[in-house]
């Protein structure tokens, strides 16, 4: 009796003490990020130049992009760099992390240098790589020249066999030293009690990785796979900057096609109903990622 | 023995190749940066350091553009959306660890659900609202667009770090007579400094490097921010691409100084389990 009226009066209290705390960024969010969602999905139903003409279309813009080969040709070069970005960053992230981890001298200097390439700004990376792979006055060209390697000096992000890979590296060097520093940080968690029992136990390096660092992992890896691969998912500065999305389509990306879309055509309507298709396929992703987690739990 | 020997070394080699790869497009932008146009057009191979040191593509940037202009937009409207995130993220992160309230469940679910929008898909009711309230090519839309960009993920990691720690400590905070707002204030938050400064980085840096959506709305040279301009200069005819250089580099020394500065603070800050699931 007692402990429920304290438990009651604690809640309600509990409650109104926490509007203060949250009720600004709450109204932020829903004034900064929830409005302007909605507005842009009630942007897909319309035939629309924002400014005066405003027809009402239904579903038709989800027809136009979904009937066009742009679509689907688009899914799959997002699917390629995606997948190309993501396993880059873990393989990278993840031998770096464990070298990080273990106590050797010059650890502080190592992880700072391996953290430089987040740190620069994505405008300054796509300037830098343009410059080493300039056509005629690249570095990149002149290396491979005087190796004898090439006799004509490569234009690599303007080759349809080239952009995509060269794009893909690039992202690449950019990103991974965030999925380094989450995978570093889950691994100072890992117990070292429990790696030492193992070791005890008689288990050797692979063994006590695999069965007592890999799964005391787990966690961290899902998130950093998740956030990681919805964040290269969506990603365009980068590419927009190197290639804008050409040459043709080679590196065109569903977020670069809306981008286009929208800034370029000035097709809004159509746009936004991809964004939208973007945002359900990112739920998805996110979806089957926490579904195979749980079914790993049971 | 030999055996752990030869193991470190093979670390060694792995982390050396590493540091290299990662260290060397950095070191070559700042040594085109200081070579004079000549020897870029030479045709020669590049040299890794300059064949003749100069300063003339700092001063030429300097007299081509307005950087002191750039610089500033860069700061404020970096160092604004910064401040307001931080502020809004350290108190709801705090509030979402420590109560239990209505819609507390569905907030949360909303701000995971932020991250899975593309942001080209804000661009465009961003792009027609700022311009109905009459804030297109302001300082002020900027800001409000970097705010928005950042502060469902700092929110986010404000409740990680809180969550770290104890609740006990407001408890006793409140038994010595403390009210929340004090033990939000001069408790709690001091504890968590190194995750403040980890998110402050965050948002200073995603700011300072926004480029999609700035190109479209800043319209006059005066609203600029640098990530823009340099991003623009690259898309010209005749590249100067020492001076291109030299511009890269003054708009990466900000982050790199708050870096040095930070790094003992952010490191710990992001291997203090802040992401969390």
């Amino acid at each position: 009796m007692t402990s429920a009226l304290v438990t009651r009066r604690h809640s309600w209290r509990s409650r109104l003490t926490a509007y203060p705390f949250v009720t600004p960024a709450t109204l932020t969010l829903f004034a900064l990020v929830l409005y302007p969602f909605l507005y842009g999905i009630y942007v897909g139903f319309f035939k629309t130049n924002l400014i005066n003409r405003w027809e009402f279309v239904g579903l038709h813009n989800y027809m136009i992009v979904l009937g066009g080969a742009d679509f689907w040709r688009s899914l799959g070069t997002t699917a390629l760099f995606t997948a190309g970005v993501v396993a880059g960053h873990f393989v990278i992230g993840f031998v770096l992390a464990h070298l990080l981890n273990k106590e050797i001298r010059g650890r502080t200097f190592f992880r700072v240098v391996l953290l430089l390439p987040w740190l620069f700004p994505e405008v300054v990376v796509a300037n830098i790589y343009k410059w080493i792979l300039h056509p005629s006055n690249g570095i990149l060209n002149a290396w491979l020249r005087d190796l004898g390697i090439i006799d004509k000096p490569m234009s690599w992000l303007g080759s349809p066999t080239f952009a995509l890979p060269m794009v893909t590296l690039i992202c690449i060097w950019k990103g991974y030293a965030l999925v380094m520093l989450q995978i570093l940080a889950g691994l100072q968690t890992v117990s070292r009690e429990l790696q030492e029992a193992a070791h005890m136990d008689g288990a050797n390096a692979w063994q006590s990785f695999w069965h007592v660092t890999l799964p005391g992992l787990k966690p961290t890896l899902i998130v950093a796979l998740v956030l990681d691969t919805l964040w290269w998912f969506k990603h365009v500065t980068v590419i927009w900057l190197l290639t804008q999305g050409g040459p043709g389509t080679s590196t065109t990306t569903i977020a670069v096609d809306i981008y286009k879309r929208a800034f370029e055509y000035f097709d809004f309507g159509p746009a936004s109903a991809l964004a939208v298709i973007v945002f359900l396929i990112c739920l998805g992703i996110n979806f089957a990622y926490q579904r195979g987690l749980n079914n790993e739990r049971d | 023995m030999r055996g752990t020997r030869a193991h470190a070394s093979g670390s060694y080699a792995v982390l050396v190749v590493g540091a290299v790869l990662a260290i060397f497009p950095v070191l070559y932008m700042v040594s085109t940066s200081l070579k004079p146009i000549s020897e870029i057009l030479s045709g020669g191979t590049p040299t890794l350091l300059p064949r003749e040191f100069t300063l003339a593509p700092y001063l030429a940037v300097f007299q081509h553009y307005p950087v002191g202009t750039y610089l500033a937009n860069s700061i404020v409207t970096a160092g604004a959306s910064t401040l307001v995130a931080i502020i809004f993220a350290a108190l709801a992160g705090y509030g979402f660890s420590r109560f239990t309230f209505r819609g507390k469940s569905s907030l949360l679910l909303f701000i995971l659900a932020t991250q899975m929008f593309p942001s080209v898909m804000l661009f465009i009711p961003y792009y027609k609202l700022l311009g109905t309230y009459g804030l297109s090519n302001t300082l002020t839309g900027l800001v409000l667009v970097y705010t928005a960009t950042v502060i469902p993920f700092c929110t986010w990691m404000m409740y990680g770090y809180f969550d770290g720690i104890p609740h006990e400590l407001d408890e006793a905070a409140e038994l010595d007579g403390c009210g929340r707002f004090r033990t939000f204030v001069s408790v709690v938050a001091p504890l968590t400094v190194p995750g403040l400064v980890s998110t402050a980085i965050y948002s200073f840096v995603t700011g300072w490097n926004e480029y999609m959506f700035t190109a479209l709305f800043t319209s006059s040279e005066s609203k600029k921010t640098l990530s823009v301009a340099i991003g623009q200069m690259a898309g010209f005819d005749s590249v100067m691409w020492n001076e291109l250089m030299a511009a890269s580099v003054m708009s990466s020394v900000p982050l790199i100084v708050i870096f040095i500065f930070l790094q003992r603070y952010f490191i710990s800050g992001m291997t203090q389990g802040s992401i969390k699931g």
